[in-house]
Formats: structure tokens, C-alpha cells, sequence
């Protein structure tokens, strides 16, 4: 299922990026080509040494809304006041640049940063009357926006799994660390000992002694005191020593599939980073969320564990860990 | 009662961690391990699990990035958006929620963003939190956790997962209705 999963977001989202371009440059979304007359209020003149003027232009949130064809109040400021520099180039062109500001609205922050300079875009200047404070400009032009969104998305995507990998060293060592003495000194023994009555029936294809268990009820306490740096590690190990049980390498085994779906299921007593940012934001009780959190992972975890020993006896399943009986037999002269 | 439940649990979450090392490696001493030798020895294999599962979660994360960046997700949202109403689901918070097993910063974002725009303690602000801390990254943990171990074929660990995942928001839409709702 992870193949049909996995090859769909792709698709879909390449689909989806390319269908979006067509759509934009048909409708023209970004209004390529087409001037925009706007108020422009000088700040700074121009002097013999800085041949650039320096200014807002002013243009209401109306005027904006209608240009670009969108639905009314999806402009916050009711007038949008954009600084601006006006220079002209040595060919006698003049052209505009718009830095990119808090003040900036967010239609032209999506153009800025799917034109690529991330910090301004760029207009060509049809004509400037100071006088009469008036100037008429032509924006660069903005296409593809979604497909570079995509590809760009691929790149740092990528990036950011390396670096969640490497990041994790860390506290691999650390935990792996200490759990080895744990090992050596018999107190996971003891722990796996105490959980048999549980651990048996969750995992009944794992001998109840082995590492793997006392490794795997460390994970699930850590994840339920919110310790997710602790939590991780153990979780690691214990797929490391679940697979040593493995009669098939590289597919999952019954035990392997439970062991994830508790975890996906996300059962904590305290959902730490969400009271956290809860708290960040000014509310008055942060911890509210606990007893509902607690219910609905309840729900999850239940609903997880049924569902995957019902999934585990499946034919189609069940046949994906069998051992190749061709294999089996090569091995066996 | 919950205030207490509360404070309990802060408290060995605040402790849990000094006391693990103390009492692990304290353990160790009592029954005459070599306890530094051995530390090293077993963290010696931190790097080798991280190096491992570098090309799992490229393929995954890579994968969801594109989806997201497509915007193929507003799709998504407008398709299943009859079926919010008929679970008694704001529709606003669909997204977030179908964000949530795929990506724990971006759904993150999106929980913030509703909890400032609709109040924190609002109802939509209490499912919002409530759905994000009730469940995990699915994916983010498939892809790390199986990697580990060199595993490819996960067979029914992804649907068990989804489902897990389905009828954890279902428990979340319906007890933050029945203690928050209007």
C-alpha cells in the first residue's frame, strides 16, 4: 500500500502543480503584460549623486482586488501604501523596484517569490508624471509558480531529511548508550518481566525475554510522558532487535506492524508542544486539551491495534511474509 | 482532580529524564558493570541507525513536499469537505487534520494560525489542539522507524495506521463536541 501511497502523492502533486500553471496562464492570474496605474508619492527626490527617487506608491485595496480579478477583502489594508524605487538606467528606461515589507500585500509576496528574487519584484515604467503624482507600471512576468514551488520543494525537502537524520546521532547515542547498561546491569530483564502479562498478548510471536520487548515498553513510556527525544531512540532500537527475529529481511513482520501502529497512534499523557503553543498564544487554560487528547489517542491506539491484527491475517498479508519456499530451497543444497 | 492528574504529570516529565540516567546507569554500577565502557559501546551505533534511514525518509519526505508545495491539497479539502459536515467537523479545520499524518510542522502551522484567527479557547481553537496532540506523523514514523531496520515492504502497517488515524479525529471531532462544543 506505502507504493500506491507514496507514487500518488507524487503524482498528484506534480499533476495538480502543472494543471494550476495551465489554469494561471490562461486566466492570467498574475495580470502579465498588463500596466497598472497607481498614485506615486515622491519621499526622496532625485539628486545629481543618487539618480533614484525614492516613494510609495498608493493604490487602494479596491482598485487592487479588481485588478487582479480576486474576491474583495482578501487585502487586508483598505489602502496599500508600497515603498518604492524609481531609477533610471543608463539606456533611459526607467524602472521600478518594490522591496518586499511588512506593508507589501501578501498577492505580491507570492509573485515575489515565485518570480525567484525572494526580497522585491521588479516593474517596467510606461510613464511618470510627478506632477500630477501619477505613474503607470508593467510588472515583470510571473508564470510556472506552482511547478518551481515543486521543484524546489523536492530539493529542500530532501535537504530536510538529512538533516532530521543527522540531527538524530545525537540523542541515538545518548539513549542507546544508556540502555546498553540498562542491558548489561539486567533492569530491562526486569522491566520486560513485570510487562509479560501485557507484552505477550500484544506481541505473541516474540519470545517474552527478548530485548526487543524491553526496548519497545521503553518507548511506549517514554512517548507517554511526552519524551519524544527519549522516545525515538528506544522506538529504533527496538526495531533493530524485532528484526533480528525477522525470517524475511526487508519486509515488516506482524510484531513490527503492531509495535508501529501504537506508536503512530500517538498515545501521550501530556502533549507537551501543544500546550506549549498554546500557552504562546494567550490562552487561558493551555492544559484543557489534555483529557481530550488523551480520549481521542485512546480511540486511535484501539482502533489501530483491532484493525491490525484483523489486517495481519489476510491472505494477501500473510502471504508477503512467507519465505520464498524456491529460496528456501537453494539454501538448503 | 485534573489539576492534580495535571501536576503529576509535570512533574515526572520534568524529572523523568535525570532520574532514567540516575537510576539506569546507578544500576549498572550496583551490579559491577563497567558502565562508561559499556555507554560507549552501545552508543556506537547511534550513527550507523541515523546514517540508515536517510534514504527512507528522502523518498518520504521528498514525496511530501511536492504534494504540498502542488497545493494539490486544497483538492483534497474541497472533495472531502460534504464529508467534515456529516461528522460534525468545522470545515475549517479539515485541512489541518489531513495535514497532521503527513507533516507535524506544517499541520503545526496550520493549528496555530486557526487557534489566532478563531480564539484559542474557541471551540474550533480547543479540536484544533486537540487533534494535533491526540495523534502523530504516520508517515514521518513509518518512514524512520522502518528504515531503521531496513524494512521496505510494510505491508499492513500503513492501513492500520490511516485507520488508527480516522477514528482518532472521529474521537477528537466527538468529544471536544460533547465537553466544548455549542
Amino acid at each position: 500500500m506505502l507504493n500506491y501511497v507514496w507514487i500518488s502523492l507524487l503524482l498528484i502533486g506534480i499533476f495538480t502543480a502543472v494543471g494550476r500553471d495551465i489554469n494561471d496562464e490562461v486566466t492570467n492570474t498574475y495580470r502579465n503584460g498588463v500596466p497598472v496605474t497607481a498614485q506615486f508619492e515622491t519621499l526622496k527626490q532625485r539628486t545629481s549623486v543618487r539618480p533614484t527617487f525614492d516613494g510609495e506608491i498608493i493604490l487602494s485595496a479596491v482598485a487592487f482586488d479588481q485588478f487582479y480579478n480576486r474576491s474583495s477583502a482578501k487585502t487586508q489594508q483598505t489602502e496599500i501604501r508600497q515603498p518604492a524605487i524609481l531609477t533610471t538606467l543608463s539606456s533611459g528606461k526607467q524602472k521600478l523596484e518594490i522591496p518586499i515589507s511588512d506593508a507589501t500585500p501578501s498577492f505580491w509576496k507570492e509573485m515575489a517569490k515565485a518570480a525567484g528574487g525572494k526580497d522585491k519584484l521588479e516593474a517596467e515604467i510606461i510613464s511618470f508624471d510627478q506632477g500630477k503624482k501619477e505613474i503607470v507600471f508593467r510588472m515583470e512576468r510571473v508564470s510556472f509558480v506552482k511547478i518551481k514551488a515543486v521543484t524546489k520543494a523536492a530539493i529542500e525537502f530532501s535537504d530536510t531529511a538529512v538533516t532530521i537524520s543527522l540531527g538524530l546521532i545525537g540523542v541515538m547515542a545518548l539513549w542507546l548508550g544508556i540502555m546498553k547498561v540498562g542491558e548489561a546491569a539486567g533492569l530491562l530483564e526486569l522491566l520486560t518481566k513485570l510487562m509479560t502479562p501485557v507484552t505477550r498478548r500484544l506481541f505473541p510471536d516474540v519470545p517474552p525475554n527478548h530485548p526487543a520487548v524491553g526496548a519497545m515498553i521503553m518507548n511506549i513510556a517514554a512517548n507517554m510522558f511526552g519524551l519524544n527525544n527519549a522516545a525515538t531512540p528506544m522506538g529504533l532500537k527496538a526495531m533493530e532487535e524485532l528484526n533480528k527475529l525477522n525470517p524475511k529481511a526487508g519486509t515488516a513482520t506482524n510484531a513490527m506492524c503492531t509495535f508501529l501502529v501504537i506508536n503512530t497512534s500517538g498515545l501521550t499523557l501530556i502533549p507537551a508542544t501543544v500546550i506549549a503553543i498554546r500557552a504562546g498564544l494567550g490562552s487561558a487554560d493551555p492544559g484543557i486539551i489534555i483529557g481530550t487528547s488523551i480520549f481521542g489517542a485512546a480511540c486511535a491506539t484501539t482502533a489501530g491495534l483491532i484493525s491490525v491484527k484483523i489486517l495481519q491475517r489476510l491472505p494477501k498479508y500473510k502471504k508477503e511474509l512467507e519465505v520464498d519456499v524456491k529460496d528456501a530451497e537453494v539454501k538448503n543444497g | 482532580m485534573v489539576e492534580i492528574f495535571r501536576s503529576v504529570i509535570n512533574i515526572i516529565s520534568a524529572l523523568a529524564i535525570p532520574i532514567f540516567i540516575v537510576v539506569f546507569l546507578g544500576w549498572g554500577l550496583v551490579k559491577k558493570v563497567k558502565v562508561y565502557e559499556v555507554f560507549v559501546e552501545g552508543a556506537k551505533d547511534g550513527f550507523n541507525t541515523a546514517v540508515r534511514i536517510i534514504p527512507f525518509l528522502v523518498a518520504m519526505l521528498f514525496a511530501i513536499g511536492i504534494f504540498r508545495a502542488s497545493g494539490a491539497m486544497d483538492v483534497v479539502v474541497y472533495l472531502l469537505s460534504p464529508v467534515t459536515n456529516l461528522i460534525g467537523m468545522p470545515a475549517e479545520v479539515l485541512p489541518m487534520a489531513l495535514l497532521r499524518p503527513l507533516s507535524g510542522s506544517g499541520s503545526m502551522g496550520l493549528m496555530a494560525e486557526l487557534m489566532k484567527t478563531n480564539g484559542v479557547d474557541s471551540f474550533i481553537g480547543v479540536l484544533a489542539s486537540t487533534l494535533y496532540g491526540s495523534s502523530e506523523t504516520t508517515f514521518y514514523i513509518l518512514a524512520v522507524y522502518f528504515g531503521s531496520a531496513g524494512i521496505k515492504n510494510t505491508r499492513h502497517a500503513l492501513p492500520a495506521g490511516l485507520i488508527a488515524d480516522f477514528f482518532g479525529m472521529l474521537g477528537a471531532v466527538f468529544i471536544t463536541r460533547i465537553l466544548f462544543g455549542v
